[in-house]
């Protein structure tokens, strides 16, 4: 099957600083991928330039097939942001409805499933600044999902969010992975990894490892991520 | 109270202003460029120059004609001559800094007439006000007589006591500007702060969809806002007394010759200006404060080069080749034209000052959109 997401020797730099300095990897379709990493790793550069948010110094980034930057294939990607990114002066309805009229979707029914999906079916009319700060997280993923992206990119999804909801949110995560949407979750909480298909370890811009978290623990030879992490990141091994 | 709480949310206070570099310029800068600038403007006004337009018709009292071209020359005005009234009326029509000078058959004890372009009723004060000393004394050196009547007449509308006539143009295009620069800055900026726009990029919405989004939805509000203030401005309602209530009037009964809906046509343009000025200075601010701390940098010069207070002919020469480039420049010399001029769509100065707007309008909005790319790459 054809790789979702295909990068080739992929490089930004700002200035002097290389923010993702070379990656080469493929993704496939229907699996959650995690990309782990400390901050100023380059995890939100790697995404801004898959969703084409940023223009690559030198390589490629392919989603779907597609070269990006490009416009017409952002219809078929979605992204959630680190912030919420949601109008606080908006319903959660209308915020729902506005990001899906952006991707060109008029379908009334569409925003009431994304809502539901998220569990905010009863809170339609309810003002998005009113909202608690678990509910404007999911209110911010339903409007990264209303239009039924077949890539969904999520930065940081989990920051500030409860236990009980992250587990909600992983629920709904593996619901779309099992239909067929490819998800890419970038995070810097290693005990969220093990629900990820695969994983990528970055660091200064690139990847340092990958495989799914059984196999970097065994690679490794620690019982941990975060061991393994830092194994893999030449800064020697914590006793696990 | 506790001087060591006290002590510490001073010394937050300074901490926080300090490291906000902008604001700490502006704080200094600003009132330093805007004082400095008022006073050049105040200090270094200048005589408009004036320029008079003598009717050497035969009917005219000749030797009287010819003293007066000498005594107005040596007052340091320059003398046109014109065939007849209605070509003397003609050179006042198209250059609105003349003066036309009409002088009766017989200057004892006549009425002299001076007709002046009437569009810049404060730029015009100065005028009229030298070329009636010398007049004045002219007149009565070459008739011996008793000083003549002097009237006044305008081109454009009729002369107005009316102290707000000169000004209601000006502060109705000036307001609407600056509330309509506020509200689409200061919403521009929630986007790009609140990640909005950061997500709206990562959809197939297109930057200039974007900007003429924006510049439609801020328009309807700018519209209302202009539609209600001209009502207010222009209108007058009598309300007759009620019982106890005596009877009063609402609306502020500014006179206006012309037709209100070009007016409404002029400043519905600037606004549009305003939405796409407010959506680019947003990319240079990082809080709200910011975005008003622009105001003395790119509205108080507008204001002060525009006309709105002081005539564009009476400003520092050093400081006019500024004006050409202030868009409110345009919309209040528009509007000045339609309130006192009457002035139709026809009109060629009109129709010039309408394309500026609109190009303005239009260039801004491109620019605008390009910051939105700059914020997002």
């Amino acid at each position: 099957m054809d790789a979702a997401i295909r990068a080739v020797a992929l490089v930004k730099r700002f200035g002097e600083v290389a923010a993702v300095n070379g990656m080469t990897f493929d993704l496939a379709p229907g699996r959650i991928y995690g990309l782990l990493g400390p901050n100023g790793s380059g995890k939100t550069t790697l995404i801004r330039l898959l969703t084409g948010m940023t223009k690559a110094t030198s390589g490629t980034a392919e989603v779907l097939g597609v070269a990006m930057p490009s416009r017409p294939n952002l219809a078929r990607i979605g992204y959630m942001t680190q912030g919420d990114g949601i109008y606080p002066a908006l319903t959660a309805g209308e915020n729902a409805t506005f990001f899906a009229a952006a991707y060109g979707i008029e379908d009334k029914a569409r925003v009431r499933e994304a809502l539901a999906l998220v569990d905010l079916a009863d809170r339609d009319k309810t003002i998005a600044a009113t909202l608690s700060g678990g509910q404007r997280r999911r209110l911010s993923l339903a409007c990264a999902l209303v239009h039924k992206p077949q890539v969904l990119f999520l930065d940081e999804p989990t920051v500030g969010v409860d236990p009980l909801l992250r587990v909600q949110f992983w629920g709904h995560f593996r619901a779309l992975a099992d239909a067929g949407t490819t998800i890419v979750v970038s995070s810097h909480v290693m005990d969220e990894a093990d629900r990820c298909d695969e994983l990528l370890f970055m660091r200064a811009g690139k990847v340092i490892a990958r495989g799914t978290s059984a196999q970097l623990r065994d690679e490794a030879g620690t019982k941990d991520l975060e061991a393994a992490f830092l194994h893999f990141a030449g800064e020697g091994t914590v006793a696990a | 109270m506790n001087p060591r709480r006290l002590r510490a949310i001073v010394r937050r206070v300074v901490a926080e202003i300090r490291r906000d570099r902008p604001s700490l310029a502006l704080l200094f800068i600003a009132p330093v460029v805007v004082t400095g600038l008022l006073t050049f403007i105040l200090r270094e006004a200048e005589t408009p120059a004036v320029t008079a337009v003598l009717v050497t018709s035969p009917d005219a009292p000749a030797p009287i004609a010819a003293a007066l071209h000498i005594s107005l020359t040596s007052g340091g005005i320059t003398v046109v001559d014109a065939p007849d009234e209605v070509s003397a009326r003609a050179d006042v029509r198209v250059n609105s800094g003349w003066v036309a000078i009409l002088l009766p058959p017989n200057l004892a004890g006549g009425t002299i007439t001076i007709v002046t372009n009437g569009l810049n009723p404060q730029a015009e004060g100065a005028q009229i006000g030298a070329v009636q000393k010398v007049l004045v004394s002219a007149a009565v050196a070459a008739a011996g007589a008793r000083a003549p009547t002097i009237t006044h007449e305008t081109v454009y509308g009729a002369p107005s006591t009316d102290p707000m006539v000169p000004f209601a143009p000006a502060i109705v295009a000036f307001f609407l500007y600056f509330f309509v620069y506020l509200l689409t800055g200061i919403s521009f900026l929630r986007e790009r702060t609140g990640g909005t726009l950061e997500r709206l990029m990562a959809t197939p919405v297109t930057r200039s969809e974007v900007v003429t989004g924006y510049a439609i939805g801020f328009g309807l509000f700018a519209t209302v806002q202009v539609a209600v203030v001209l009502t207010w401005a222009l209108g007058t309602l009598h309300v007759p007394a009620l019982g106890p209530l005596p009877a009063f009037a609402i609306g502020l009964g500014i006179p206006v010759v012309g037709s209100p809906v070009i007016a409404f046509l002029v400043v519905v343009l600037l606004g549009l200006g305003a939405v796409s000025l407010g959506i680019f200075l947003s990319t240079f601010a990082r809080t709200e404060l910011q975005v008003i701390q622009f105001i003395p940098v790119v509205l108080v010069p507008q204001f002060l080069l525009s006309g709105v207070l002081f005539p564009v002919d009476t400003l520092p020469s050093m400081l006019r080749p500024l004006v050409a480039v202030m868009p409110l420049g345009y919309a209040v010399d528009a509007l000045r034209q339609v309130f006192i001029g009457g002035a139709d769509l026809a009109a060629g100065a009109l129709q010039a000052d309408i394309y500026v707007l609109a190009l303005v309008a239009v260039l801004f909005a491109w620019i605008a959109s390009l910051t939105i790319r700059r914020e997002v790459v």
